[in-house]
């Protein structure tokens, strides 16, 4: 460790949203948790940030001292806390910006719909919905891997989720992915957060039409019939956990599956060897969730003094904890920076750690084997035309792709009970 | 060899079922997860040791 550097008096120069970070960052994270793996920046009002494995998981392993909690008043738009960093003046997430005892209440009301038997009951859809929209564009030999395939089954999988009408995909689909790569100081920015808005409009409408209609197995109809902890919910928290669900559930399988196709489309032998062993596939998905962890890291905010990796930090200060990082750690990963199918054990964090561990973990898992196989049966061979790709220009809330157009030998369409 | 998780530290990452699916199952409430015995049988030692070592929570002990 680099005495000093880090500290508040001698900070580092670092800022995980700058173009920068996104152009370099795993050099900046090799460096920075070499020198001070845990160190204070002084921009968006000053955060520690967390880049080795062992500071991350000690960090992420105790709520109490290092909480999630968000407020927000909508009235002044102003409020504190929150696994942002800025702090997003929206509603907060539920149950992902709560602490124990609410968070208690909020993840266990919810937790059973995101078990991996009740993610099951979800496989068939995510399958015909990835036959469908590769019916729309196999004849033609090209489409927008991103826009038209990996950003819009996880969207269907989760409005099928929610209770939300399939025909309005489009407008489900494109502004969660918008939403994450326009600067928000971009000209078209308010009409994305006017799309967004409403996604949680049409969430709001169709909860109050599933309460008056017999409980249907649907989340929003499950929201409308179902108490938590002996009362109703109220619509704010109907809309959090919607919030949660549906930003969670999105944009970060379409970038992880986006990277992965890309990856697999330069390196032809590994694509070949997941082909010829399907069975390798589920652990070439977690070495792909490691070295492209889609959520690149989050934040937490710290109730009381505690010292970690040397560095003293103070009630009030908050903390980024980056994921990405912590997954390409040379302590805990040997060679960190390769694409490993058959490492011994793989124990990325890419899925968080501790009490929020991500609760779409089953979902992102099966999308991603929906959408591969659909790909490996169907369009085995794909470029990428890297004229037209582009990555995020900010990676640090997601880190994924923006567009990315491949061409590819026609095929015919199969049949399918969905045509969209 | 005996093998328990840890239910006060298991918060269902899932990787033990990837690793020794015949040793580990997940919950249909929560996703965490139970071992499906205490004392394990020989052939499957390694991937108990794997899924051991490749979980997150460090919440499955082994005992050799």
């Amino acid at each position: 460790m680099t005495e000093g550097l880090g500290t508040k008096s001698n900070p580092i120069a670092f800022d995980h949203e700058s173009p920068e970070h996104a152009a370099n960052w795993q050099e900046e994270f090799r460096e920075l948790r070499g020198k001070c793996p845990v160190a204070w920046t002084n921009r968006h009002g000053g955060y520690w940030l967390a880049t080795s494995y062992d500071a991350v998981v000690e960090m992420a392993r105790n709520p109490e001292t290092f909480s999630s909690e968000k407020r927000f008043d909508p009235v002044a738009g102003t409020g504190t806390g929150g696994i942002t960093i800025p702090f997003t003046p929206i509603p907060r997430g539920l149950p992902v910006e709560a602490d124990p005892p609410e968070w208690n209440a909020m993840r266990g009301y919810i937790n059973r719909r995101f078990a991996p038997k009740a993610v099951d009951g979800y496989r068939q859809d995510a399958r015909i919905f990835a036959t469908a929209l590769l019916n729309r564009v196999i004849e033609s030999g090209e489409m927008d891997l991103v826009n038209d395939f990996t950003g819009p089954v996880p969207a269907m999988v989760t409005m099928k989720l929610m209770g939300l009408p399939l025909s309005e995909w489009r407008e489900f689909a494109d502004p969660l992915h918008t939403m994450v790569f326009t600067p928000k100081e971009a000209p078209e920015y308010p009409d994305v957060v006017a799309a967004v808005d409403w996604i949680f409009r049409r969430c709001a409408e169709e909860f109050g039409r599933y309460k008056g209609l017999p409980e249907q197995d649907n989340l929003l109809s499950y929201f409308a019939h179902q108490p938590v902890e002996g009362r109703m919910l109220e619509l704010d928290e109907v809309l959090s956990l919607s919030n949660n669900i549906i930003i969670g559930g999105v944009d970060t399988t379409t970038a992880l599956t986006s990277h992965a196709l890309e990856y697999l489309a330069r390196h032809p032998g590994a694509k070949a060897r997941l082909m010829n062993n399907p069975s390798l596939i589920p652990f070439a998905r977690e070495e792909f969730l490691r070295v492209f962890t889609p959520i690149h890291c989050l934040a937490r905010n710290i109730k009381q003094d505690a010292t970690v990796a040397g560095r003293e930090l103070s009630e009030g200060d908050r903390v980024m904890l980056a994921w990405a990082a912590a997954n390409r750690d040379p302590a805990i990963f040997d060679k960190p920076d390769e694409v490993l199918f058959d490492r011994g054990s793989n124990r990325h964090l890419a899925f968080g750690s501790g009490i929020h561990r991500c609760i779409g973990s089953s979902f992102a898992r099966m999308m991603f084997e929906e959408m591969i196989a659909q790909m490996f049966a169907r369009i085995p061979e794909w470029e990428v035309d890297y004229a037209g790709a582009r990555r995020y220009r900010s990676v640090g809330t997601i880190n994924g792709w923006e567009a990315m157009p491949i061409r590819f030998p026609p095929g015919p369409k199969v049949a399918c009970d969905l045509e969209i | 060899m005996k093998v328990t998780v840890l239910r006060e530290r298991c918060v269902g990452q899932g990787m033990c079922v990837l690793y020794a699916p015949e040793a580990f199952v997940q919950s249909d409430e929560d996703g965490c997860a139970e071992a499906r015995f205490r004392d394990v049988p020989k052939e499957q030692e390694d991937a108990v040791r794997r899924a051991a070592d490749a979980c997150p929570e460090q919440a499955i002990i082994v005992v050799e």
